[in-house]
């Protein structure tokens, strides 16, 4: 059996899908030290049972389902986050690099919508995924996947024409 | 999707922030370790270093605690022997009902044992690296009274063997 320690093409491939990856992971947690546990986790044991990265939708998914995960086996670590964060904004990192007012109300506009709307478009936007990729990381048809993006954007658009 | 065109481009400048340099050396260090369980489906989820010695930490400052409470107390009732001649009764009574107790017993139970496989030191001597989580019990007993005292603590040990070059 090959040795994965030795293969190098999984850096290429992750260095490349690192950024969309954490950002996939960081709708689950309020720390990016958090989102790159997942996605470190996910990715080792994508990588074992691949050993190539065509099979995005199903990389996605891992990184979905230990996120769900995490999410359940860490409940009341995740409540004493949310109830900090909702104390004080500024204790959440950042998710973005942020260079201006208006990719800030951008931001804040992504952050205010519906997850299933927002894991679809951060898919989409940031990691390049196709409608069927993205279907069958969150198993659900094409059309709907494709709805929630339309939706995501009609919803991001009306909410920057208010501000 | 023209309506929305400029909404994805603004989006599309929007850069995620970047993940730490060391996530790639993570995955490279967990790639290079065999699976702990190689024909299980999933992968056992790792735990978090600082439970452990945070758990570790308040078992064992619990035990130094009471080994120190029960020690004073085993060592009082020498020392208030002449007092408790000259007064009799009511600081009798909650001395000894109080300072009998006797260590009754230690356990230990190992209830989780990993081979976390070959490993060098900095000497390039391998080893293998073996890690056991055991929950120690402490037990003390008041003859007297029929009370016992109990402490139950968790523990994490890593072993490293050294492994022969034949």
């Amino acid at each position: 059996m090959e040795n994965v320690a030795t293969d190098e093409n999984w850096k290429t491939c992750f260095c490349q899908l690192a950024p969309g990856l954490v950002l996939f992971a960081r709708q689950w947690t309020r720390s990016a030290a958090d989102a790159e546990d997942i996605v470190q986790e996910a990715f080792v044991r994508f990588w074992r049972k691949q050993h190539d990265i065509a099979n995005l939708g199903l990389l996605y998914a891992t990184v979905r389902s230990i996120a769900l995960d995490f999410l359940r086996r860490d409940s009341r670590r995740a409540r004493r986050e949310s109830t900090i964060a909702s104390e004080s904004e500024q204790a959440i990192q950042p998710a973005f690099e942020i260079e201006d007012d208006s990719q800030r109300a951008l931001v804040a506009a992504l952050d205010g919508l519906p997850r299933e709307q927002r894991e679809v478009l951060v898919m989409k936007i940031w990691n390049e995924l196709t409608f069927a990729e993205i279907a069958s990381a969150l198993e659900i048809s094409q059309n709907t996947a494709a709805s929630r993006y339309r939706y995501a954007l009609a919803a991001l658009k009306k909410t920057l024409a208010s501000t | 999707m023209n309506d929305f065109s400029e909404l994805e481009n603004q989006l599309r400048k929007l850069r995620p922030a970047q993940p730490s340099p060391n996530l790639v050396i993570r995955i490279e260090c967990a790639l290079a370790e065999e699976p702990s369980t190689p024909t299980a489906a999933v992968l056992p989820r790792k735990r978090r270093f600082h439970f452990n010695w945070l758990s570790l930490g308040l078992g064992l400052t619990a035990a130094t605690a009471l080994v120190l409470f029960a020690s004073v107390r085993f060592q009082s009732p020498a020392k208030k022997t002449p007092a408790l001649a000259s007064t009799p009764l009511t600081p009798a009574i909650s001395t000894n009902s109080s300072a009998q107790f006797v260590p009754a017993g230690l356990t230990q139970v190992v209830y989780h044992t990993r081979d976390e496989g070959l490993h060098f030191t900095n000497s390039n001597q391998p080893v293998r690296r073996l890690r056991s989580q055991t929950r120690e019990t402490l037990q003390w007993h008041n003859p007297k009274t029929g009370a016992t005292l109990r402490i139950s603590y968790p523990r994490e040990e890593v072993s490293l063997i050294p492994v022969s070059g034949q």
